[in-house]
């Protein structure tokens, strides 16, 4: 289940925001604190996670400490399914 | 934070360390927050309201903590207790009026006790009513949100300030024509306003933890954060207060280096470099445009070895009480480009920000489905805006966060244009957009530095080779 | 004990002997004097065209410190060996030389400059401000002292009468804080002062540790940082909106320190006149009564000014004149050369104006030195 919400959330990272379809994350690669993802596309990747899996991240999570990597996302994701 | 209050803090956290037991050390925070409240409020000349304002800065978040209860939730005897801890510590400050000999936890003498009385009774009645239940639907959380934000409005304008210390001189009974806009300097207004929205902002998207009395104040007061900051978030704080503390050589050892490291900044880079740092005298007086960076730079600098000094000192004396506040800096200036400058620049204003101002914005436009360009553009401008507004409602700083929220969309932009292309060697362009962002930073500093936009004109055609 | 406690143990009692250690070899090294003499100035900074001086720093851009070495390590004589085509002139005296109220441009030496006068085998006449604002002959004696190593070619001293009682010669700091100094040319000079009167400040062991000489320490530390804003801004002087002119009317006062109506040449402090001519050797001293302004209103039948009653310094007048006839000093009276208009705030401060036509009566009594 988290590998399956890993992946979609994998394909739409490298797909609309860094604009490299077909690349893979690392589950532990650093999306925030390595520049990945600003602070714009954070907001992208919230709806996005809303409109897939009707999970809200709220606008204060929207940083490093909540969730910097895939497999934080994921279990946040996971969490609150 | 004079060094002989950072030396008492510092002795205090000693001798908190040495008493081992959680509780008594919990008490003891939230005591000394709120002696300190009164201790660090400079001196007013507004008869009574050095005492005043402090007192309110207490009573306002004692309010707050009791609207932001969540429903269903009552307070407990532990937060009765507290109250009861506050309530008497206020009343002792204000009785020091009657012990001439005991001068020194007000900056001039306390108010007389009955009005003193009156006041401590409204603010016990506001936060029971609230603490019952009563007032805290959202509507009445918003109004607290917009009352704090046009408290903040009023320090933060000149012509605003100046009326209300006008209106207080009258209060008092003392000459209204003589009033200043410096009249009304409220100690850690500007952070603790930041704090509490925070706070009511988590309560209204249910987000909030159930906090007690006692953590809630020492959170929005914490002395070592209470004068300049960091801002820091309540459920973070919060772990740090409930987590088992014992002081031990390492714990010492971190609090030390913290604190070496803050004092060396502040104390003597900053303070030695204020000597030749612009300001309002020397920009009117500079001739050359070599002399002028050099002013400029010194200030860059000067700014931040005082901030980034400050913030290690605070996070330095929070470690001596077992709380290790959030970073405000992360060597902005060796960023290589404005996004990452941001990024590491008082992160937690910034973050706060980031929260409660840009995300929110962003998503509402982003799902009513608009092109990102323009949303990028009107977010950071919106942001940055604040930003500027934050330290002070004037020209320049308007000016300033608009350079900044132009800086960042441009470099946003052109971040996603540079992507796909050949770029410079990596080091290169590390150290060239270094340089770059540093200067943008440093001009932008002209009119965060200068009072009025004539005067960083001046000093920007001065820099750039004009005559002055 | 954890291996933490250890290293902070460790750490502790280490920087605890430093520091003991460090006061220890400070006290006993006594590095001020050669601390004083490092400088930014006429390196990185240019040097200064007169001595550091002021009470309000960070307006100024400019302090006061009794550090002589740091003073004249910040001046622009300064600046390198002295060029074979100069002829080098001193000027010493109080803060008139000094120039108090006047920007650089317009301060005695500057005028005098602005001459640019040549000697027939084409040497630029170079004139030097080493005037130092508190008067007192004696601390002109250290001035020029500590300048006679700059070798110059001829010396104007500008003095008054206010310099000369002996009261006066410790009563500034530059004076009470060079004690050594002081003593030595008190000894060496045979000097009617007092070399254990209590002014001088002998400093305790505790005073002379690095802790107890941090405030000297931070004066050298501050002058050159103030360098930066000094050489960006040319400003040296915290100037006034509006100052008191000097007074007209006048206190209704006789007496002059402890001075008798006949007093003689020993009661005032000529000898300090000779230890300097002395100290030059072979460089000539030029001795310049300095102008002053005559007040014309309430008790002026009595008194000149704010600082003399007309009897002590007729007195003076005539004393000096004799003094320096007798033992053979070049001797100018210039005690009306400047009109009475152009006073600011004290008898002995000059307009720009005020300065110019003393700097044309100077330049005129420069010719014989320049071209003998």
């Amino acid at each position: 289940m988290t590998q399956d919400i890993q992946d979609r959330l994998n394909a739409y990272i490298t797909a609309q925001i860094m604009k490299q379809p077909g690349r893979t994350l690392g589950a532990d690669e650093a999306l925030i604190s390595g520049g990945l993802i600003d602070s714009f596309s954070l907001v992208d990747l919230a709806l996005f996670v809303e409109e897939s899996f009707g999970v809200r991240i709220d606008d204060t999570e929207l940083n490093a400490q909540t969730f910097d990597n895939l497999g934080q996302l994921a279990a946040l994701i996971q969490g609150r399914i | 934070m004079t060094l002989a209050q950072i030396g008492i803090f510092a002795a205090l956290g000693l001798l908190a360390g040495a008493v081992q037991t959680r509780l008594p050390r919990r008490w003891a925070m939230l005591a000394l927050s709120v002696l300190a409240v009164f201790w660090l409020q400079p001196a007013l000349p507004i008869r009574g309201l050095d005492f005043w304002l402090p007192l309110v800065s207490l009573g306002l978040s004692a309010a707050v903590w009791a609207i932001t209860l969540p429903s269903g939730i009552r307070a407990e005897r532990r937060d009765g207790i507290a109250g009861l801890v506050i309530l008497a510590l206020a009343l002792g400050v204000a009785l020091t009026r009657h012990l001439p000999g005991l001068c020194c936890l007000t900056p001039s003498r306390p108010p007389e006790t009955l009005p003193v009385l009156i006041a401590l009774a409204a603010f016990v009645g506001l936060v029971w009513l609230a603490a019952r239940g009563f007032g805290r639907q959202p509507w009445t959380l918003h109004a607290r949100v917009a009352a704090l934000a046009l408290i903040f409005v009023i320090l933060k304008s000149e012509p605003l300030t100046g009326a209300a210390a006008a209106g207080l001189r009258s209060l008092a009974g003392q000459n209204p024509a003589l009033a200043a806009p410096v009249d009304i300097r409220w100690l850690g207004f500007s952070y603790l306003a930041f704090r509490l929205i925070h706070v009511l902002r988590d309560r209204l998207s249910g987000r909030l933890p159930v906090l007690h009395l006692d953590e809630f104040l020492t959170y929005a007061v914490f002395f070592p954060a209470l004068t300049a900051g960091p801002i820091d978030r309540i459920e973070r704080f919060q772990k740090d207060l409930q987590a088992d503390f014992r002081m031990d050589a390492t714990r010492l050892q971190a609090a030390g280096e913290r604190l070496a490291q803050g004092l060396f900044m502040k104390f003597v880079l900053g303070d030695g470099l204020a000597l030749f740092a612009l300001n309002p005298q020397n920009a009117a007086q500079v001739q050359t445009g070599g002399w002028a960076w050099l002013l400029l730079y010194a200030y860059a600098l000067r700014l931040f070895f005082d901030f980034a000094g400050y913030t290690h000192i605070a996070i330095g004396l929070g470690l001596l009480f077992g709380v290790r506040l959030s970073e405000n800096f992360n060597r902005p200036y060796l960023q290589p480009n404005l996004t990452a400058f941001w990024n590491t620049w008082h992160m937690t204003l910034t973050s706060w920000l980031r929260a409660y101002i840009f995300s929110p914005f962003t998503r509402a436009l982003r799902a009513r489905r608009w092109p990102a360009g323009p949303i990028i553009l009107l977010s950071q401008l919106l942001t940055m805006l604040l930003v500027g507004l934050w330290h002070g409602i004037t020209w320049n700083f308007i000016i300033w966060g608009l350079w900044h929220g132009l800086g960042l969309f441009v470099h946003n932009r052109w971040a996603g244009w540079a992507k796909d292309r050949p770029a410079l060697p990596p080091r290169l362009a590390a150290l060239g957009g270094g340089l770059l962002t540093f200067h943008f930073v440093a001009l932008g500093w002209v009119w965060f530095a200068l009072p009025t936009p004539q005067l960083a004109g001046r000093v920007l055609r001065v820099l750039l080779g004009g005559a002055p | 004990m954890s291996d933490s406690a250890r290293f902070l143990r460790n750490v502790l009692i280490k920087a605890a002997l430093l520091f003991a250690a460090a006061n220890l070899l400070f006290t006993a090294l006594d590095p001020l004097p050669w601390l004083g003499g490092l400088s930014l100035y006429n390196s990185l900074l240019p040097g200064r065209p007169r001595f550091p001086f002021g009470e309000r720093p960070d307006q100024a851009y400019n302090l006061s410190l009794n550090s002589l070495e740091a003073m004249f390590a910040s001046h622009e004589l300064a600046a390198g060996l002295k060029p074979a085509d100069e002829f080098r002139v001193l000027l010493i005296g109080d803060s008139s030389v000094w120039g108090f109220l006047l920007e650089n441009e317009d301060t005695l030496a500057a005028q005098m400059n602005a001459a640019a006068l040549r000697t027939k085998h084409g040497r630029t006449v170079r004139v030097y401000n080493l005037g130092y604002p508190t008067i007192s002959l004696t601390k002109d004696l250290l001035i020029l002292d500590e300048a006679m190593s700059y070798q110059p070619d001829l010396i104007l001293w500008l003095v008054t009468l206010e310099s000369l009682p002996y009261n006066k010669q410790i009563f500034t700091p530059l004076v009470q804080y060079n004690p050594a100094r002081a003593r030595a040319l008190i000894a060496e000079y045979g000097l009617a002062i007092d070399p254990d009167a209590p002014e001088f400040a002998d400093l305790s062991f505790w005073q002379r540790t690095l802790i107890g000489q941090r405030r000297p320490l931070a004066d050298l530390l501050r002058l050159q940082l103030y360098g930066f804003p000094w050489a960006a801004t040319s400003i040296d002087q915290y100037y006034p909106e509006s100052y008191t002119p000097r007074a007209d009317d006048l206190p209704p006062v006789m007496a002059y320190y402890d001075l008798e109506v006949d007093y003689s040449a020993k009661d005032v402090a000529f000898d300090v006149l000779a230890a300097g001519v002395a100290r030059a050797g072979g460089v000539p001293v030029l001795i310049v009564n300095e102008p002053m302004f005559i007040a014309a209103g309430q008790n002026s039948d009595f008194r000149y000014n704010f600082f003399y009653p007309k009897w002590a310094y007729d007195r003076y007048r005539q004393l000096l004149a004799n003094e320096a006839a007798a033992h053979g000093w070049l001797y100018a009276d210039l005690w009306q050369a400047v009109d009475n208009g152009e006073y600011t705030n004290s008898a002995i401060h000059l307009t720009p104006r005020g300065e110019a036509v003393l700097a044309q009566e100077l330049l005129r009594l420069l010719e014989p030195f320049i071209n003998p």
